[in-house]
């Protein structure tokens, strides 16, 4: 297989769908010019028409996403970073998730909602928070992030032809990263719902996700020759493949959950209410969870230890364990 | 743009129909027969049956919630018997009997309902962006009232719709009140439809107590966004008779609404003006005018029969789990 760097898969997917299906189509603001590089170019094959400038109206912007989903389009809104998808929050969470059941179950909504996350970048709050847990909280829509270029390909390739909303942002901190993808014409996807297990241990189950993925292998390999970690990929949220989590604390009885968001009310605690609903009797130590404290994220060089970071996740495997 | 005979029939039998559904759903609120609340049309049914009278079954309609969008719908031809289903809380609603007073017909291109003033116009811009790229002449009537011009996305949808020349009518339904302020007191200006100059949107402004002079400037709207000319704004001036939904204060600002106000607004009945037209005209006499009253009184009736006969919707959880997302 080839290597190729993980926004360039989210590219691929994107270019490669727009071929197969004349009703996929991407708007944003400044994606003809690509701010971020997974929109780099599609303007020359697919014209502005397919590749959508809107100006600084998020809920218009929104709304041409919404209107056209519902005429039967598959439109990519693309919020650029995530936290700007909360300029029009009513529209895509409330407004979007009730939309199919609250009608009657009888219309689909089958739209993309993606845009860069995470720390690391030094940018501060509004340029740094996550979304996942936020979208997870509001019922009717799928939430799901990659964590390497397979993924990314195969699940942006799985949310665009999802006949439901998908909220799939990625994550600025990996997106330089390299990894192998099946060659151009290589059709496949990665089912939304399905997590993965990126290594396996014995000792501890490590959930982690995108950035704070790459920080658990990199604690499980430093650790490797003292404790045993597996480190599960969620990759989607919202549905959460509770069956494979499961099924590891079934071997190792002991969690740490990470999360980049902030530790009330987001998914960790999510995933730790579950497991102790489901999982109690397989469990040898509480729960702990990796996360950002309750302040807004800051900027500057502060963020490198507020944020989930692999001295954190050792800490936490170690608590777990003693 | 002149209406035929057969239009001018068309919209007074709308405005009859929609009268009396209009009353209908007062009485069954009065009586705890719909769930949830009403917003009581009265005084203000002439503005949705000219928007929506003239449009095909392919074009997109997003209804005004004054009147929770019946008057809209029946003009367009949907059967709102799903819809008094689905306000009675029956399996046979529109919306499964989920939704209390939300309406969804797709097949008619009436896509949903929400309880954000205003949410219409994030949506409308896609429907009418699906449009142009189709190229089949489908428009786009987006009814709100004044209130909702008060919301930041409707300056987002003006400005895209015109940018893109998109087939969107904005059809503002000015009663001059919100619950209890006065649209005097929130816009700056007199008329609503000045927000359209900003944008270089033609507009015009229109006696909304009368349905003939509403659907000719709807009739010409409607053509020039078929064409392929871009929106218009039309501002209908109209007038709410009653509360803003039954049961809450009849306020403006904050103190009751004078007797001399409510005599001189039911001068400007739209049925009454209508009715004088259509016999000084000589398109109707007494008895065809009788004759639809009776029709229309049999079609409610038929409509509440629908409803009352149905079963009550109590699905299982798991069932309605099960509708969360679209296979």
């Amino acid at each position: 297989m080839r290597t190729i760097t993980f926004i360039d898969a989210i590219r691929e997917a994107i270019e490669e769908e727009m071929r197969a299906d004349n009703d996929v189509f991407v708007v944003g603001q400044d994606v003809r010019g690509a701010i971020f590089p997974h929109t780099k170019g599609l303007v020359d094959e697919f014209g502005p028409e397919r590749i959508v400038d809107t100006p600084i109206a998020e809920s218009g912007m929104y709304g041409v996403a919404f209107g056209a989903a519902q005429e039967g389009m598959r439109p990519i809104c693309d919020f650029m970073f995530g936290g700007f998808s909360y300029v029009t929050f009513s529209e895509c969470s409330v407004t979007t998730g009730q939309y199919h059941f609250l009608h009657g179950s009888q219309h689909p909504l089958p739209l993309v909602i993606t845009a860069g996350v995470g720390t690391g970048q030094r940018l501060a709050n509004d340029h740094a928070m996550s979304i996942h847990g936020t979208f997870a909280h509001h019922p009717g829509i799928k939430v799901a992030m990659p964590s390497t270029p397979y993924d990314a390909k195969g699940m942006f390739k799985a949310a665009i032809r999802d006949n439901n909303p998908v909220v799939i942002p990625w994550h600025m901190g990996i997106m330089m990263q390299k990894g192998e993808v099946p060659d151009v014409g290589d059709d496949y996807i990665v089912p939304l719902g399905s997590a993965d297990v990126k290594r396996e241990g014995s000792d501890v189950t490590v959930l982690a996700n995108s950035l704070q993925l790459q920080h658990a292998l990199e604690v499980a390999e430093k650790l490797k020759d003292e404790i045993s970690i597996e480190v599960i990929d969620p990759r989607s949220f919202v549905p959460f493949d509770m069956e494979t989590l499961l099924t590891s604390l079934e071997k190792t009885n002991r969690l740490v959950v990470v999360d980049e968001d902030w530790e009330s009310g987001g998914f960790a605690a999510t995933v730790s209410a579950r497991v102790m609903e489901q999982g109690f009797d397989l469990l040898d130590a509480p729960v702990i969870r990796v996360t950002l404290p309750n302040m807004p994220v800051p900027g500057g060089y502060m963020e490198e230890y507020v944020a989930p970071n692999p001295e954190r996740i050792e800490a936490a495997v170690r608590a777990v364990c003693a | 743009m002149a209406l035929s005979t057969e239009q001018k029939t068309t919209l007074y039998r709308n405005l009859i129909r929609a009268d009396e559904f209009n009353r209908m759903m007062y009485r069954r609120m009065m009586q705890g027969k719909l769930i949830g609340f009403y917003h009581p049309a009265e005084g203000a049914i002439a503005p949705g049956v000219a928007a929506a009278s003239f449009l095909n079954q392919d074009d997109n309609l997003s209804p005004h919630h004054r009147g929770h969008g019946i008057t809209h719908m029946l003009s367009k031809g949907i059967d709102i018997k799903y819809y008094l289903a689905e306000h009675t809380g029956k399996d046979t609603g529109c919306c499964k009997g989920r939704s209390a007073f939300h309406f969804s017909f797709p097949e008619h291109k009436v896509y949903m309902m929400s309880g954000f003033i205003g949410y219409n116009f994030a949506p409308v811009v896609g429907w009418g962006f699906a449009a142009k790229r189709r190229n089949q002449g489908q428009v786009v009537m987006n009814c709100s009232g004044d209130g909702s011009y008060g919301q930041g996305r409707a300056h987002e949808a003006m400005l895209m719709a015109q940018n893109w020349k998109l087939p969107v009518i904005f059809f503002c339904e000015n009663n001059g009140m919100s619950i209890f302020s006065t649209a005097m007191e929130m816009h700056p200006k007199e008329h609503i439809s000045s927000l359209a100059d900003g944008y270089g949107m033609p507009s015009t402004i229109v006696d909304g107590q009368d349905v003939f002079a509403v659907a000719e400037a709807c009739v010409e709207a409607i053509a020039r966004a078929r064409q392929g000319d871009g929106p218009t704004f039309i501002e209908a001036k109209t007038l709410r008779f009653n509360e803003h939904d039954i049961g809450t204060p009849d306020l403006s600002g904050w103190e009751e609404r004078s007797e001399e106000e409510h005599a001189s607004m039911r001068e400007r009945e739209p049925v009454r003006i209508a009715t004088a037209r259509v016999l000084d005209e000589g398109l109707l006499n007494q008895a065809a005018i009788d004759q639809i009253i009776e029709e229309t009184k049999a079609e409610v009736q038929g409509v509440e029969d629908f409803a009352d006969s149905s079963e009550i919707a109590r699905p299982s959880v798991e069932e309605l789990m099960d509708g969360v997302f679209a296979k």
